[in-house]
């Protein structure tokens, strides 16, 4: 019973990352309709600018955090600016999207692999948190976990009452409706893709330092968002509910895999349910679905 | 109040408007009648800013040339075709959204009472989601939601598609309702023979060229187009 507790305490707080990764992908999907896998590259330079704050400006922490965050966000401001603008202007296809957003990935990769300051070596974020377990029953639970989990779920908090208390959060779901309609109710749609790039960039930051405190930072960390693209389109792509409960189950299915069988068959696992989402139910489990009556 | 000087568009190879000029007076009720493809619209795409064309719209002596988000700051309402109802949100929020732009809280209120005086059927279901609405009230919810942003002028764009005769009739009576209001409509039809009963002048577009304007009652009442557009045979 302990074992079981353990392992749903690290599945929850895992969970939780992968949710703050999952909704910058589903956001940017429920708006235009692609997946945007130059996120995976944003939440690798979180990590790398939460680093840099915290040893080289010595900032603290809660400061290092919202930094990294803020510098997210523009960085992803910039890469809808610069690849994804142009590709709207001409009215070009999905699939070109989708391309331009795997070549922006390989190069956000390999451009700190190639700044000489920084290049392809692993770092590990200073101790900042004790790596004591603090004690509940006969329970032990990390304090980085616990943290992790706590800042996840105040950011995706704050992005639910955004999203549904705020006229800027309603008009981010009468976009993800319908654009054209958008437009015609006086929406600036060209603002709200600003908007939605902005908060999914501002979360990536948040997740890269949570997963460059609990791993090391390298060039290479953007690949674990993989696993947040799978809880995305495990929940249903485009939708925030769906990409929070499908995080949250993935990290738990992870958790309990490694902790029961093999942490070796832990991304096997993760995989066969990306395919097995695929065939039986392509829309994920709250996935858009066509409810336009009209 | 709105003036059309030789407007061209064109999709790809396609000449779609061929030189339309148009103009609407304050307060009247415009009917643009034509076939399915004759360009109607295409037109009305034009006016609320999200086609590239060639020529000019000129409303309240300003040459419009923005984005569809400033034409409706403008006091331009487009209600488009197929009503595009935000089914992913409750009627009042679509509402609201219909206001997006404004910021007196206080007129916005009142009028969301008048749309709802318009339209009782919509109060019913203020807290439903709009995608359970049947389509007639998904036609009246769109033109609520395009009255909330207080226009001076609705581009009303095929309202009565799809609709069955009863809801038809009551469609085309809220028409007048609104222009009573002190609206000015520029109403896009197929269903011809309603569209010209309840307005003051017509144009008939064919192919994208205006073959025919005149009022409302001439248009009716002409041979060719009686059997055109009226199903009268001669």
């Amino acid at each position: 019973m302990t074992q079981f507790l353990q392992q749903l305490i690290n599945g929850l707080s895992i969970g939780s990352v992968y949710a703050l990764m999952a909704v910058g992908y589903s956001l940017v999907y429920s708006i235009m309709n692609f997946s945007n896998f130059a996120h995976g590259g944003v939440i690798m330079f979180g990590a790398y600018f939460g680093f840099f704050y915290l040893t080289l400006f010595r900032l603290p922490f809660p400061v290092a955090l919202i930094g990294a965050a803020l510098s997210t966000a523009i960085l992803a401001i910039i890469i809808e600016r610069t690849a994804y603008k142009p590709l709207r202007n001409r009215r070009a296809p999905f699939l070109y999207f989708i391309i331009c957003a795997m070549g922006m990935s390989i190069f956000l990769e390999n451009i700190i692999i190639a700044l000489p300051f920084i290049g392809p070596t692993f770092r590990t974020y200073p101790e900042i948190f004790s790596k004591t377990p603090i004690k509940i029953g006969s329970l032990a639970v990390g304090r980085l976990d616990l943290l992790m989990f706590i800042i996840s779920a105040i950011c995706l908090g704050l992005l639910v009452y955004f999203i549904d208390f705020t006229k800027i959060g309603k008009a981010i779901q009468a976009t993800s409706y319908n654009i054209k309609a958008s437009a015609l109710m006086g929406i600036n749609t060209d603002f709200i893709i600003i908007t939605v790039f902005a908060l999914g960039g501002f979360f990536a930051g948040i997740a890269g330092v949570l997963f460059g405190m609990k791993y090391t930072v390298y060039p290479q960390i953007g690949v674990i968002t993989n696993k947040s693209f799978i809880a995305a389109v495990f929940g249903g792509l485009g939708s925030l509910p769906g990409a929070v409960i499908g995080s949250v189950l993935l990290g738990i299915i992870e958790t309990f895999t490694s902790g029961y069988i093999s942490s070796q068959y832990r991304d096997l696992i993760a995989f066969v349910l990306l395919i097995a989402v695929l065939v039986i139910r392509p829309r994920g489990l709250m996935g858009k679905s066509n409810e336009d009556k009209a | 109040m709105l003036t059309i000087n030789n407007l061209h568009v064109y999709y790809g190879g396609i000449h779609a408007l061929k030189g339309v000029s148009l103009n609407v007076n304050k307060g009247e009720i415009l009917t643009i009648i034509g076939s399915n493809g004759a360009g109607k619209s295409t037109l009305l795409n034009s006016i609320s800013g999200f086609l590239k064309y060639k020529g000019e719209i000129i409303y309240k002596d300003q040459k419009l040339n923005f984005s569809p988000n400033k034409i409706v700051q403008m006091g331009i309402c487009h209600v488009p075709e197929g009503r595009l109802v935000f089914a992913n949100l409750t009627v009042e929020d679509n509402l609201l959204l219909g206001a997006y732009l404004r910021n007196d809280k206080k007129g916005i209120k009142e009028d969301l009472e008048k749309v709802y005086t318009l339209f009782p059927r919509l109060k019913e279901r203020q807290k439903q989601l709009s995608g359970t609405l049947s389509g007639g009230e998904q036609q009246m919810l769109a033109m609520g939601r395009g009255l909330m942003s207080s226009p001076d002028i609705m581009l009303l764009d095929e309202p009565s598609l799809g609709l069955a005769p009863l809801l038809v009739q009551t469609v085309f009576d809220i028409i007048t309702d609104i222009r009573k209001m002190g609206k000015t409509i520029l109403l896009v039809e197929q269903n011809a023979f309603k569209a010209l009963s309840i307005a003051d002048r017509a144009y008939v577009l064919e192919q994208g060229k205006i073959i025919m304007e005149g009022s409302a009652k001439d248009i009716a009442n002409n041979p060719s187009i009686k059997e055109a557009y009226l199903g009268v045979k001669k």
